[in-house]
């Protein structure tokens, strides 16, 4: 391997994932490089890496999963089954499977003897069962601390099996950010997956990856568009496979959907198979979508042509942004989500000239600084939560900031009366163009009819003490 | 005991306490463990049951030390010091529950003592020191029911002979909890009882602390919770009685009936005239649809409790032909698979079902395969042999998650109407 990056993103140099303040001050203290490292003292779950390493290849076709960890560890793996069983249908499968996981089941005698031999038997299930050409295997807090060799159970087991055994090393304990999940499955990719030498290049192959959140119809979309700069897209990993993984290092350039999927992996196929990438936003709103698909049309030597289409677009779409913009123009947004749609929402929100006033995203970086940069660029001096999620510090900022309109998962704003949205939608194409209006439109419809939450805001019983939302909201943040 | 499984039914210890936790009103369960073991938890259980998602705190709303390296290799104590004092400072609960994580219980972070000087202090702070690697979400849900007798029931006063605990069923975790609470609490209410379900009714911790006072213990499971039954006995002289599951329809609901004015000593008039009044409900409607649903060969692939209910219902009031049953949950006493086993093979007139106990889902697939059968109940794993055999399927049982169940339930007199309407509904 070229690199030698871990798959953990902390490791990355300036990358801080407890954080708060307003976007000015936070933007120059990061290029002065006199942010401190810091933790909450309290805290609310998190989502981590092992997570985003099952969902990562969930989807794979003829695969069986094992996961070496205590019974908890498979809750996720439920959900991201429910999660592949919906895109199957979408794709119009009709006799809908479900992923094949095996749970080590971890207990009490393994946690003091070990899990070895339990995770033996359970390849030994995946290759009997099903015969797979690729048996992953995810690590645990449990089967790390314990000290399970799983490398060199795998190697043992691969010995015996065609399957091809890929252990995926995703202990939860080990980082605080879950994108270091995806980076962990990556590594193991290329390590046990992809030739292991440059292979010819397909002229005009593009490697598309994208996370689990994409609906079907946004892959339609974006292949859509990648096919006017007359691209043949291999879109991976989801709802991908054996042969498709091995095509990756064919391609002629890379470009993924989301800002923390396949980063660090793009990177690495650059250097080690020399397929350049485009590593810009995720294609929602007139910006984002521009940007993204300026940014593979460049690779591709098709800038005129991405130029001439983005035109034709902008001809058909911003006259009917403004019935819109008059909905919404000067609306204040409060905006959570995930790296990629935190940004991607911040950035679609200014095609209809709404105003920004908080912004929670997981990771401050160097790829977190370009975007708020951009948004300082354009809103004032807003408030920046770096969190994942951490509910108790969102009230207090929503309650405090009163915002027209709250953009993420809604359970706990809504509660506050606030109208509520989301650009995250599975049967409908909210990525390239068409997507702004539909995107605009469901916004505009929410923010005027706030009904519901207006409605169950007097009922609701959030659990936080009234003192809480006169406290400064990062008030238990503390640098280390 | 663990066995390597095939998608395992429920999550850990972490997700059964945290199933009763996020039930009771105005209770804040802690974790300490690794970062993802909320999310874990609960989108393996309440995810899985219904969609419904607790009010209070859960998944990453619920408090968490999110342990990292440093607390693996250095301790988690001073770290978890510090979440419970947040907690406590933000969080307007009665009462706070430390979980231990597998990471915490394998370093071995003290939760038991550091708990104990928060309760010296005065402050309601309690430890769940069973780890999540010691077992599945069910024992996590006796787990909490020895913890509130460990550390929250007090002994009662004053006895009261109306007041009864209905224990056996797991919130978050059955998908029609909600329901099922609601409908055998009207029932009992029916019969002058008052009752505590713990989870419903704004509930909180002042009724599980008072639960000593209640003259009886009705547990509806086959299995679970034998510990805490013995405990409510031998510390509070609270004596229980056992219901084979969720009763569903008119015969196993008037057994319930019978069996609790039974145990109560109640007036035979009051029984009779419930029992005479709620079937009189339920024939009235069968009256009006006979036919609609025709003759079906069924098979039940689900946890013990709900096999037993729709097994009998289906086979003994509405004449449908039982062809096997397999209990998904993994069960360990030979005792309570030969309870089971009873329960499921005695029908009143149908030929008894063939009973097997398997909780991998690759043997229960085949399991279901080797059947010939129109019907499959189970639960949303189920679906995918039902499309390749082409049977009608019903869900009805954990792990659900193709269904968003608010209050419905097939529990009861009432709710057997609804478990036809549904039936006919997905023909």
């Amino acid at each position: 391997m070229a690199r030698t990056y871990s798959g953990i993103r902390e490791s990355r140099p300036y990358t801080y994932n407890d954080l708060g303040g307003k976007s000015l001050r936070l933007a120059d203290d990061f290029n002065k490089k006199c942010l401190k490292n810091a933790d909450r003292t309290f805290s609310q779950g998190l989502q981590c890496r092992q997570i985003n390493s099952i969902s990562c290849v969930l989807s794979l076709e003829d695969s069986v999963f094992i996961i070496h960890s205590p019974q908890g560890c498979s809750g996720c793996v439920t959900m991201g089954a429910d999660g592949y069983r919906v895109g199957q249908a979408h794709r119009g499968v009709t006799l809908i499977k479900s992923p094949r996981v095996i749970v080590t089941n971890l207990d009490r005698d393994d946690v003091i003897m070990g899990g070895e031999k339990k995770l033996a038997d359970a390849i030994k299930l995946a290759r009997e069962r099903y015969n797979p050409k690729m048996i992953f295997i995810f690590t645990s807090c449990a089967s790390g601390i314990i000290g399970d060799d799983v490398d060199a159970i795998t190697a043992e087991q691969q010995k015996l099996t065609d399957s091809i055994l890929v252990p995926i090393h995703c202990d939860g304990f080990r980082s605080k950010i879950c994108a270091s999940g995806f980076d962990a499955a990556f590594i193991a990719i290329q390590k046990y997956l992809l030739p292991q030498e440059p292979q010819p290049k397909v002229k005009g192959l593009v490697n598309l990856f994208a996370p689990t959140s994409i609906s079907y119809k946004d892959q339609l979309e974006v292949e859509r568009m990648l096919g006017l700069l007359d691209a043949q897209v291999n879109y991976i990993p989801f709802y991908s496979s054996l042969e498709k993984i091995r095509r990756i290092t064919s391609a002629e350039v890379s470009t993924s959907i989301c800002k923390v999927f396949a980063d660090e992996f793009m990177k690495e196929l650059d250097e080690t198979y020399g397929i350049p990438f485009a590593h810009t936003v995720m294609p929602i709103g007139v910006r984002n979508t521009d940007k993204w698909l300026l940014g593979i049309a460049d690779l591709l030597g098709k800038r005129k042509l991405a130029e001439e289409y983005i035109e034709k677009e902008h001809r058909r779409i911003l006259p009917q942004l403004e019935g819109i913009k008059k909905r919404l123009a000067g609306k204040k947004v409060f905006i959570c989500g995930g790296t990629g749609r935190s940004f991607a929402a911040a950035a679609l929100i200014d095609d209809f000239e709404m105003e920004l006033v908080g912004l929670e995203t997981p990771t401050y970086d160097f790829d977190a600084q370009m975007d708020i940069e951009y948004l300082n660029g354009i809103h004032q001096d807003y408030v920046v939560d770096i969190a994942n999620m951490q509910p108790f510090e969102q009230v207090n900022l929503v309650n405090r900031l009163k915002p027209d309109l709250f953009i993420g998962v809604p359970s706990w704003s809504a509660r506050l009366g606030v109208p509520t949205t989301h650009v995250l939608d599975p049967k409908r194409a909210t990525m390239g163009y068409d997507g702004i209006l539909y995107l605009g439109n469901k916004i505009a419809d929410q923010v005027e009819n706030p009904g519901f939450n207006r409605k169950l805001a007097p009922h609701s019983r959030l659990p936080y003490k009234e003192s809480w939302y006169r406290q400064d909201a990062f008030k238990f943040i503390k640098e280390d | 005991m663990s066995l390597v499984t095939e998608n395992p039914r429920g999550t850990c210890v972490l997700g059964g306490v945290n199933n009763v936790l996020s039930a009771v009103t105005r209770v804040c369960p802690i974790y300490h463990s690794g970062p993802g073991c909320c999310m874990q938890t609960s989108a393996g259980e309440s995810g899985q049951a219904g969609l419904r998602t607790p009010y209070f705190l859960s998944s990453v709303s619920s408090p968490c030390s999110n342990m990292l390296e440093r607390e693996v290799v250095f301790g988690g104590e001073r770290k978890l010091r510090d979440e419970i004092d947040g907690a406590i400072e933000i969080i307007d609960a009665d009462a706070y529950f430390v979980l231990t994580g597998c990471t915490a219980g394998i370093i071995g972070d003290d939760v038991a003592a550091i708990t104990e000087d928060y309760r010296k202090r005065g402050l309601p702070v309690y430890p769940v020191t069973t780890p999540g690697f010691a077992g599945d979400s069910l024992l996590g849900f006796e787990t909490a029911w020895d913890t509130f007798l460990d550390y929250i029931i007090e002994p009662a006063a004053v006895k009261c002979p109306d007041l009864v605990n209905l224990l056996g069923v797991i919130p978050y975790h059955d998908p029609h909890w909600s329901g099922t609470l609601e409908e055998l609490s009207r029932i009992l209410r029916k019969l002058g009882l008052r009752v505590n379900t713990f989870f419903t009714d704004d509930q909180g911790i002042a009724t599980v602390r008072g639960s000593a006072a209640a003259a009886l213990n009705i547990i509806v499971s086959p299995y679970l919770l034998k510990d805490t039954a013995k405990k409510f006995e031998e510390r509070f002289g609270v004596p229980s009685i056992r219901f084979n599951g969720v009763p569903i329809g008119a015969t196993q609901t008037t057994e319930f009936v019978r069996e609790v004015g039974a145990a109560l000593k109640l007036g035979q008039a009051i029984i009779d005239s419930v029992v005479k009044s709620e079937e009189k409900y339920v024939y009235n409607y069968f009256e009006s649809i006979i036919g609609a649903l025709s003759w079906k060969r069924f098979v039940v692939a689900a946890d013990a409790g709900t096999a037993i209910g729709v097994t009998r219902f289906l086979a003994d009031d509405y004449g449908f032909t039982p062809v096997a049953v397999i209990v998904t949950e993994p069960i360990w006493r030979d005792s309570d698979k030969r309870r089971i086993t009873d329960a499921l093979t005695n029908p009143e007139y149908a030929r008894p079902p063939e009973v097997s106990f398997l909780s991998d889902h690759y043997e229960i697939r085949q399991k279901i395969k080797s059947y010939d059968f129109t019907l499959l109940v189970g639960s949303s794993l189920e679906d995918e042999v039902a499309r390749e055999t082409g049977a009608q399927f019903h869900v009805m049982a954990f792990p659900m998650s193709d269904k968003l169940v608010i209050n419905r339930t097939y529990a009861g007199y009432r709710g057997c109407l609804t478990l036809v309407e549904d039936l006919f509904n997905n023909l």
